[in-house]
């Protein structure tokens, strides 16, 4: 055989491979996530390296949330048993911001709600007061508290506002005048001024024939498409009867489009989600991989995975899906086949728990 | 809440408030946001009620469930009270052997 030939043949088994599913994410995607007891880890999505690790100083065995700034350089991550904010320089592991929310008379926990301006100049935190006095703690009322990403490592509210209860994500806008506050319902604040702006139902929605929804939603991931999206459960009338019913709730942060769409009897927990590049998949992870048909409101695809995972995430070109969450271990997946591809073991194996799963870009 | 049964006295006071429709003066400690507030039973039956819903193994839901407070019977409150329990103890799956009982401090 010449080696023209060769070469064709190769090309064309190539492309081959390609179409099973094979090939690697697009080179440039960054894994961004956390465990126990103070790690923040950096993965390259292409050659599956951990490619830095850093150690958060003061987190006191809990990294949870993990937001990204929008030049994507920093990580604000919520610490220290939920009381300390932390910025971390991504290529170095610096620590460029810090924020301890609780004085020595009042205990603050931030429940796993933050949100950064697309500026990249403020950090909203969603503050739980209790005073503590001498015989008893007093109940303060709940408020978000602005911070200057800025202000270094002691850093304080430059203004802060009313909050309700019962909130466990934020969500920004990417208008930067407004975000979300995800609870029992879908509240709306300015971002200057704490006004609010409005509620739309999630307890109280108004969607004919379904019960009350039950929501479990700590998993701000809004990448790549700028839709944040979540399982919701309720019960379906259906004639005498009721079906446990399972729907992707889907919330444009930049038109405010928000939906609901049942795509399954209940048959299996969902935990988190994310939406494809292209918006015409949704990807669920808890004991299973579930893959949704966002056109046709159906449910597409469901594979067991290796154990418990709460967090997902896709890659920028929609080829591969990330596992992460719980133990420590990132799933790779092929998002057409849901076939694993390789398991991503961090090192020291320690557990990601409830740390968010990021994807973000190289620099 | 008709099939729920009050077994003390702020249980009692919680399904008076919801009869007269206050029931929003009776969730003073939420703001706690943690073992104080959270009422889940955890570790028994999954929303079909069996067992195989549930996280899998065990392990894997440990940390994640006992860091937020989610299971504020079965495990201690790491958010206030005893927040070393899992100190140098980083994975449920190799170190739950050392996760031991906590008891009040006199």
């Amino acid at each position: 055989m010449s080696s023209a030939r060769i070469y064709i043949l190769l090309t064309v088994c190539a492309a081959f491979a390609a179409t099973l599913g094979t090939t690697r994410a697009r080179a440039g995607d960054v894994l961004l996530t956390g465990s126990k007891p103070d790690r923040l880890f950096l993965i390259d999505a292409a050659t599956r390296k951990v490619r830095a690790e850093h150690h958060i100083a003061g987190a006191n065995g809990l990294v949870s949330i993990i937001l990204v700034s929008p030049d994507e350089r920093t990580a604000y991550v919520l610490v220290d048993r939920m009381e300390r904010v932390v910025g971390i320089d991504l290529a170095s592991g610096r620590e460029v911001f810090r924020a301890d929310l609780s004085t020595p008379g009042e205990r603050i926990k931030s429940f796993l709600s933050l949100a950064v301006t697309p500026d990249g100049k403020e950090l909203i935190v969603y503050e739980l007061p209790t005073k503590l006095l001498p015989s008893e703690y007093v109940v303060e009322e709940p408020r978000f508290a602005v911070f200057r990403t800025d202000a270094g490592l002691a850093a304080k509210p430059v203004r802060s506002f009313a909050a309700p209860r019962r909130v466990h994500m934020l969500l920004m806008r990417p208008n930067g005048k407004s975000f979300y506050a995800v609870g029992f319902d879908l509240d709306e604040f300015d971002v200057k001024t704490g006004k609010h702006l409005g509620t739309r139902g999630i307890q109280k929605w108004t969607v004919p024939d379904h019960s009350q929804p039950d929501l479990l939603a700590f998993w701000p991931v809004t990448e790549p498409t700028g839709v944040w999206t979540s399982p919701v459960y309720s019960d379906v009338k259906k004639g005498a009867e009721s079906v446990p019913t399972t729907a992707l709730m889907s919330l444009d942060l930049k038109s405010g489009d928000l939906s609901y769409a049942d795509f399954e009897p209940m048959n299996a927990l969902i935990f988190s989600t994310v939406l494809s590049p292209d918006r015409t998949h949704a990807y669920g992870v808890y004991t299973t991989l579930t893959s949704i048909d966002i056109l046709g409101h159906r449910l597409e695809k469901r594979v067991p995975l290796d154990h418990t995972f709460y967090a997902v995430n896709v890659s920028s070109d929609g080829r591969e899906i990330y596992t992460g969450g719980t133990e420590c271990d990132i799933g790779v997946y092929d998002a057409r086949s849901l076939a694993k591809k390789t398991l991503i073991k961090l090192p020291g194996c320690h557990d990601q728990s409830i740390a968010t799963l990021r994807v973000i870009h190289e620099k | 809440m008709s099939e729920l049964k009050p077994t003390n006295h702020k249980a009692n006071l919680l399904l008076e408030a919801v009869a007269d429709g206050h029931l929003a003066e009776v969730l003073a400690m939420e703001s706690v946001a943690g073992c104080s507030t959270t009422f889940d039973p955890g570790w028994e039956v999954d929303p079909f009620g069996g067992v195989a819903s549930l996280c899998q193994p065990m392990e894997a839901d440990l940390y994640g469930c006992s860091d937020p407070c989610w299971w504020p019977a079965q495990v201690p409150d790491t958010m206030s009270t005893y927040p070393n329990w899992d100190a140098g103890k980083p994975s449920a799956a190799l170190d739950w052997r050392d996760l031991d009982s906590v008891f009040p401090k006199k």
